[in-house]
């Protein structure tokens, strides 16, 4: 028999069961999102002229991972991100950026995908006309199309407040340290919220204790934003403090792949070379 | 090892005209599609009009006084002194005034937007721009085209004004001559056939100056030398342009209006 009204005891089991649901849910949900490939490249192949640089670069970037990219100079690190996000043109291979292929974007698609990504450049590649606040402003206003002054002034804030360096916001890059300018280009990269961040050498031409304060700020970016990141360097310091995964490439590919700790005990030669002074 | 493919120099010469064809539609393309840049091109207009106007200024002076110095002993030989003011006018404000001023422009104006454009190609402001989603050629080349077309023209008028006055002086110094019969004579001999071609020519000298300065920028190599090279190169190019445009201006001149 049916009673016209449920009982009280009923009605807990039946709150805490749909509670769990939504917790299960959640955390599937967060885990599906953690395991989701943002950036996928296979058989990757770039040449200029004769010279092959990218011979065959397979990677995938999942959401939320920081994927450290070690390497000599001139082995095609920089060619890599610089295909990512259209700068430079793939020869060959499958370059997907959330499922899409990047060879085959039209230009107008290219732009949108632009918005999604953050690329800091190795020098901050700050417009030396404009003052912090205008490199900042730029993005706002001729990507994202805001006019409200309020709110653009509200995310010129908060990205300089991140980067710790609201107090600079009215000097020109001229006026800027090195470490400052690369911190005004990361805050001029994470203004319009993006989803992948690519890093090219954020640390080269630091002192240790600078070079470690963009370490750590590239670690609590990706924690605050849940970006993913590919970060090419030669810091083994930032390496190990940024990075849930390293890859190291070498003549145009992959040749070793793993975790700080991994790395750090293989025997493959060129590995070792990188790791040798490291206690 | 492999042969190291040289390319021949007429086959990259081609590719150069290419590129210039294809940036010249880009930039048509990208005045008429997306936002335009009012508060950069007026800064630009700024920039070039505003701070090229003194030394487009002084030199206008200049060559209207050395003119009429050269033009005199030659004229009063022939006993026509009377027709100095007519002859400064009519080729200053034809040819001489357009030419050089365009020529002063170029030097100045071509050489400081290459040489600006290629340093933010060095140090990757270029790049930075393109891979945040903005359009650098809406910013940065639309602008500074349109303020050169629009600047140039006016700074042409402005020498040329200068230049008359300047062989007033010369003249009223060396032959006492007044203000009122030295301008009557000048807006008497000034024909409208004088000055619009000359306008409309500079309108073009005021193109390929910002053209060929914004091409050559954005097209520099990756290298500090290259934003010299770039600088001289835009200098080089637009002046050789400014005689192209002048001599193919004059034969459509003459063809309308001196038959």
């Amino acid at each position: 028999m049916q009673l016209p009204f449920r009982s009280p005891v009923y009605c807990f089991i039946n709150k805490m069961k749909m509670n769990q649901v939504k917790e299960n849910t959640a955390q599937k949900d967060e885990a599906k999102s953690k395991k989701e490939v943002v950036i996928a490249i296979k058989g990757l192949k770039k040449s200029f002229g004769e010279k092959d640089v990218l011979k065959d670069i397979n990677l995938e970037l999942k959401r939320s991972e920081n994927i450290v990219v070690l390497g000599r100079s001139g082995t095609g690190k920089s060619v890599t991100i610089q295909c990512i996000v259209g700068l430079l043109k793939q020869d060959g291979g499958s370059l997907k950026v959330f499922g899409d292929e990047v060879a085959e974007m039209s230009d107008k698609a290219l732009k949108q995908l632009r918005i999604k990504i953050g690329f800091l450049f190795q020098s901050g590649a700050l417009y030396d006309s404009m003052t912090v606040r205008e490199n900042l402003e730029f993005p706002l206003t001729r990507v994202l199309k805001l006019k409200e002054q309020q709110e653009i002034d509200k995310r010129v804030e908060e990205a300089l407040n991140s980067v710790g360096l609201l107090e600079s916001i009215d000097k020109l890059p001229s006026d800027l340290s090195g470490g400052m300018r690369k911190r005004a280009g990361l805050a001029r990269t994470i203004i319009v919220n993006p989803e992948i961040i690519l890093y090219d050498e954020p640390t080269t031409g630091l002192d240790p204790i600078t070079s470690r304060e963009i370490s750590d700020l590239i670690l609590s970016i990706q924690k605050k934003y849940k970006t993913s990141s590919i970060i090419i360097t030669h810091d083994m310091e930032c390496a190990r403090i940024a990075a849930d995964r390293i890859l190291i490439m070498d003549d145009g590919e992959f040749i070793a792949e793993g975790s700080f700790e991994g790395l750090h005990k293989s025997n493959n030669k060129t590995v070792e070379a990188f790791f040798k002074d490291i206690l | 090892m492999a042969e190291q493919i040289v390319i021949p120099g007429w086959k990259r010469w081609l590719e150069g005209i290419g590129d210039q064809v294809e940036f010249f539609f880009k930039f048509f393309r990208n005045i008429f599609t997306g936002g335009f840049e009012w508060s950069e091109f007026v800064r630009q207009c700024y920039e070039i009009g505003y701070r090229s106007m003194m030394l487009v200024g002084i030199t206008s002076f200049i060559m209207g006084v050395v003119l009429i110095l050269q033009l005199r002993p030659t004229l009063v030989s022939f006993g026509a002194a009377s027709m100095l003011p007519k002859t400064l006018a009519v080729s200053f404000i034809r040819e001489i005034g357009p030419v050089i001023i365009a020529i002063i422009c170029a030097g100045k104006i071509a050489s400081s937007i290459g040489a600006e454009l290629g340093s933010m190609k060095v140090t990757e402001q270029l790049d930075a721009m393109e891979v945040s989603g903005a359009n650098p050629l809406q910013y940065l080349v639309v602008t500074r085209i349109l303020a050169t077309t629009i600047m140039v023209p006016i700074l042409s008028v402005i020498g040329d004004l200068i230049g008359l006055f300047g062989g007033f002086l010369a003249l009223n110094l060396r032959d006492d001559m007044s203000y009122s019969l030295y301008f009557t004579k000048v807006v008497a001999s000034i024909d409208f056939s004088d000055f619009l071609p000359a306008f409309i020519k500079t309108i073009f000298f005021g193109f390929a100056i910002g053209f060929v300065g914004c091409y050559k920028g954005f097209h520099s190599n990756k290298g500090t030398e290259s934003v010299g090279i770039a600088a001289n190169s835009a200098v080089v190019t637009a002046s050789l342009w400014i005689f192209v445009i002048d001599a193919i201006a004059v034969q459509i001149t003459s063809l309308l209006f001196y038959k």
